[in-house]
């Protein structure tokens, strides 16, 4: 077993893991009408829709087309007709034009046997088009993955960060995906790496990453001839801010790692071994609400209602439901918000989990020091922003957090400090 | 800000830990009930109705406070805690008058004016029991022995402090054994505990525990409602470290340099020679321990980093000390803990300049 490094400072302990369905990763059921949102971030640039409405569409057939750097080509994740294309309100709150696809016809990705294209004997430049093409984007941001392949390619010395470790102890894809297709995700890896071409390749682990797991990997990157290592973690919250990631590896420059999940490595492979657009997503759909979390893999465009629905529906009156994490994710109002390239979780919080309270003055606990893993100091940096010194806040450091969310959480005056920096970090940027 | 608890669901981060500040404040005040509960054993009536009367007035403090201010605060418990720590540390059997005005100045006065909950510049409990101090000095000195050790109510007495204060004792008598040999009241519980323990355990060790701790631990013997149940304050203690409810930094080192200086110095006392000082009876003659916990361990008025709590407590224990071995009475405590709250916001801001060269340094 390897040694376990610690993340150096601040985090919030999470020793429980939220509890599913492990086992093979069922696919949900096809959404009746898939809405396809275009823009995946408030940043994304949006792409040009090549579709016109009444138009038959095939599943994985091109919806609209990049527009050049920070868009993607979309797919239609469904056999189908397109009904409508509209401009709508994202939960993120920014607005983009969506495709509504209603399920007809017949689908060739699901129900044909995946083909395997040998890569290896791909060139860079192949695959760098086949990621273009397939609209890959990196899970956990939403960047377009070729523009970030080739962006490292033309820096080397960089190291690959295959990081495996949940953002949040409401996910269990990145560690699930590891245990049920790990040669998927090295083979990912593998193609990720002939492209941008890393000094060194790091796969970060959980400490708790069953040996059985952990052998079979070895032997599985032995096989693979990558030059790679595998250094496990203790866990907490946050565990995929670049910055204190290559603290713990004591490597100086943070902008030396190039940070990918396993997820987006999956998409990767898939979309150059098997020629899969990236129409699919691992959605954790769980929480305290839900009747039987499990992972599921869902189309792009499912309302999350429907993935509500497959995990046995709702017990009891949920209090939020947050797309993405409990850290970092956003409420949605109803269960008509659907999947998108980024969106890794669902989830049904129980005032057990969400434990509102009124807001209330500062007690200056220092908690939120404590934990902030940049080392911040989030009370202060409250101070002078309620105090109008927003510059101030800045000088001290506003600009470094990463909104990871661990002051606000265990804030016990439960002070929206998150949603204040985030409000301050926007407002300074605009002077 | 929002007085609705739904308004932390609408923004992330979507869960919280457990601890709310309502919550702190109610656990701090559970934690007393062994406190309570203990004086009431001790003292009768006398006691409980100071109990009664300073958390009373501390609330309907608070309900007129809310009242004005329009923001309804009762519920989050620190104007209950407050009234807690102000009774700690009357006499029982004071005039009800005195808790009752000390714990309505801590509530409308020190609190409310300042702006409420997070903006003391003082602790308002520790406030409260300085104005009990200062304007009934003489009610508030007035002890009287629990009626177990005396058999009835209301027999007068000094604290064993104030009490070994006066005597002249010879250099190698320990001080227990001085207020012994000057007939200091003593329970026949203590002489049978302290008898027990030196025969089967100190008397193999070559040691001897004299007569006295025993009561002094859980309480038999004049003193404040708050300074009768040792144990009970020590476990209270523990149990909101344990939670994290308080950061341990200040108390333990309020306790430890207040401990240090009176082994090394002596706290005045007869019998105490240089570097033989009793830091056992002057842990457990006064309030240190409450105060230290209970007082100089809440956040509002101490420090926020840990650093600046530890020269704070530190401060407090060296005060605490010089108020105990110069000054004429018990509550050094409770005072050095007032001066120290209002010198934190300096203590924090000459540390804030350390750590923001520290951020420059590593930002860079
Ligand atoms: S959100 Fe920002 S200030 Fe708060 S803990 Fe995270 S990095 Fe620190
Ligand atoms: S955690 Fe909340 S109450 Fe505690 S110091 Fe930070 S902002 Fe203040």
């Amino acid at each position: 077993m390897i040694k376990a490094r610690g993340f150096k400072g601040g985090g919030v302990s999470v020793d429980h893991r939220v509890p599913f369905k492990s086992g093979p990763i069922e696919n949900a059921f096809l959404p009746m009408n898939a809405v396809v949102v275009l823009r995946e971030t408030s940043l994304s640039v949006e792409p040009f829709p090549v579709v016109s409405v009444g138009q038959e569409v095939m599943e994985g057939q091109l919806l609209a087309r990049s527009a050049g750097p920070g868009s993607t080509n979309v797919h239609s994740p469904i056999p189908g007709i397109v009904r409508r294309i509209r401009a709508t309100v994202t939960p993120e709150g920014y607005e983009s034009n969506s495709i509504l696809v209603s399920l007809e016809g017949s689908f060739s990705v699901l129900g044909k046997k995946p083909e395997r294209y040998l890569w290896k004997s791909l060139n860079k430049a192949d695959i760098a088009h086949i990621v273009q093409e397939k609209g890959i984007v990196r899970v956990s941001s939403g960047e377009p993955l070729s523009e970030i392949l080739s962006e490292r390619s033309s820096r080397p010395g960089f190291v690959l960060v295959v990081n495996a470790l949940e953002m949040d102890p409401y996910r269990r894809t990145e560690e699930e995906l590891l245990s049920i297709r790990p040669e998927d995700v090295i083979d990912g890896c593998a193609i990720a790496a002939r492209v941008a071409r890393p000094a060194r390749i790091v796969l970060a682990v959980d400490a708790r990453l069953s040996p059985e797991i952990e052998g079979r990997l070895k032997g599985i990157i032995e096989a693979s001839e990558l030059e790679m290592s595998i250094m496990s973690f203790s866990r907490r919250h946050p565990q995929d801010m670049p910055r204190q990631i290559a603290e713990s590896l004591e490597i100086v420059d943070q902008s030396a790692l190039f940070i990918l999940e396993p997820s987006t490595l999956v998409a990767l492979h898939d979309a150059v071994v098997a020629n899969k657009p990236h129409i699919e997503q691992y959605v954790y759909v769980g929480g305290g609400a839900i009747k039987s979390p499990a992972i599921l893999k869902a189309r792009i465009g499912a309302p999350i209602g429907d993935l509500i629905e497959e995990c046995g529906g709702l017990v009891g009156r949920p209090d939020a439901i947050v797309l993405g994490g409990p850290f970092r994710g956003r409420a949605v109002a109803d269960l008509d918000a659907s999947v998108t390239r980024t969106t890794q979780a669902v989830l049904a919080l129980t005032s057990e989990e969400t434990k509102p309270a009124p807001e209330r003055p500062c007690v200056r606990c220092g908690d939120c020091v404590a934990v902030c893993p940049e080392g911040l100091d989030p009370y202060s940096m409250l101070k002078l922003l309620r105090a109008g010194r927003g510059e101030a806040a800045i000088a001290a450091g506003l600009d470094r957090c990463t909104s990871c969310g661990a002051c606000a959480y265990a804030c016990r005056s439960r002070i929206p400090l998150v949603r204040d920096f985030r409000a301050a970090r926007a407002s300074e940027a605009l002077r | 800000m929002s007085r609705d608890a739904s308004a932390s669901l609408r923004y992330p981060p979507y869960i919280h830990d457990w601890k709310t500040s309502a919550k702190a404040a109610w656990i701090c005040s559970i934690t007393l009930a062994p406190v309570v509960a203990w004086s009431i054993v001790l003292y009768g009536r006398s006691a409980a109705l100071v109990w009664l009367v300073s958390v009373a007035s501390a609330l309907a403090s608070e309900a007129v406070a809310s009242g004005i201010s329009r923001r309804w605060t009762l519920g989050d418990g620190s104007a209950a805690l407050t009234g807690l720590l102000i009774a700690t540390a009357m006499p029982p059997g004071v005039p009800l008058y005195v808790p009752a005005l000390s714990a309505a100045f801590a509530v409308l006065v020190v609190k409310a004016a300042f702006g409420g909950l997070g903006a003391n510049w003082m602790n308002p409990a520790l406030a409260g029991i300085a104005f009990a101090y200062a304007n009934w000095p003489v009610a508030m000195r007035e002890y009287v022995l629990p009626r177990i050790v005396a058999g009835v109510d209301g027999v007068s007495a000094a604290t064993p402090l104030t009490f070994a204060k006066g005597l002249a004792g010879g250099l190698d008598v320990r001080i227990m054994d001085s207020l012994r040999g000057a007939s200091y009241p003593l329970s026949s519980f203590d002489s049978a505990v302290t008898g027990f323990l030196n025969d089967s355990v100190f008397s193999r060790l070559g040691a001897r525990l004299p007569d006295g701790y025993i009561d002094l631990a859980i309480g038999l013997k004049p003193g404040a409602l708050g300074e009768s149940a040792l144990i009970a304050v020590l476990v209270g203690s523990l149990v909101l470290v344990g939670l994290r409810l308080i950061k341990p930094v200040a108390p333990i080192a309020m306790v430890s340099v207040f401990a240090i200086l009176a082994r090394v110095l002596g706290t005045g006392l007869p019998g105490e020679a240089f570097l033989n000082g009793d830091a056992l009876f002057s842990l457990g003659g006064g309030s240190v321990l409450l105060v230290a916990f209970y007082m100089a361990a809440d956040p509002v008025s101490s420090p926020v980093r840990r650093r600046s709590a530890l020269v704070y407590g530190a401060a407090i224990g060296a005060l605490c000390f010089v108020f105990r071995r110069w000054g004429a009475y018990s509550e050094g405590a409770a005072y050095s803990v007032l001066v120290m709250n209002v010198v934190t916001p300096f203590i924090e801001k000459s540390a804030s300049g350390m750590t923001a060269a520290r951020a420059r340094r590593r930002s860079s």
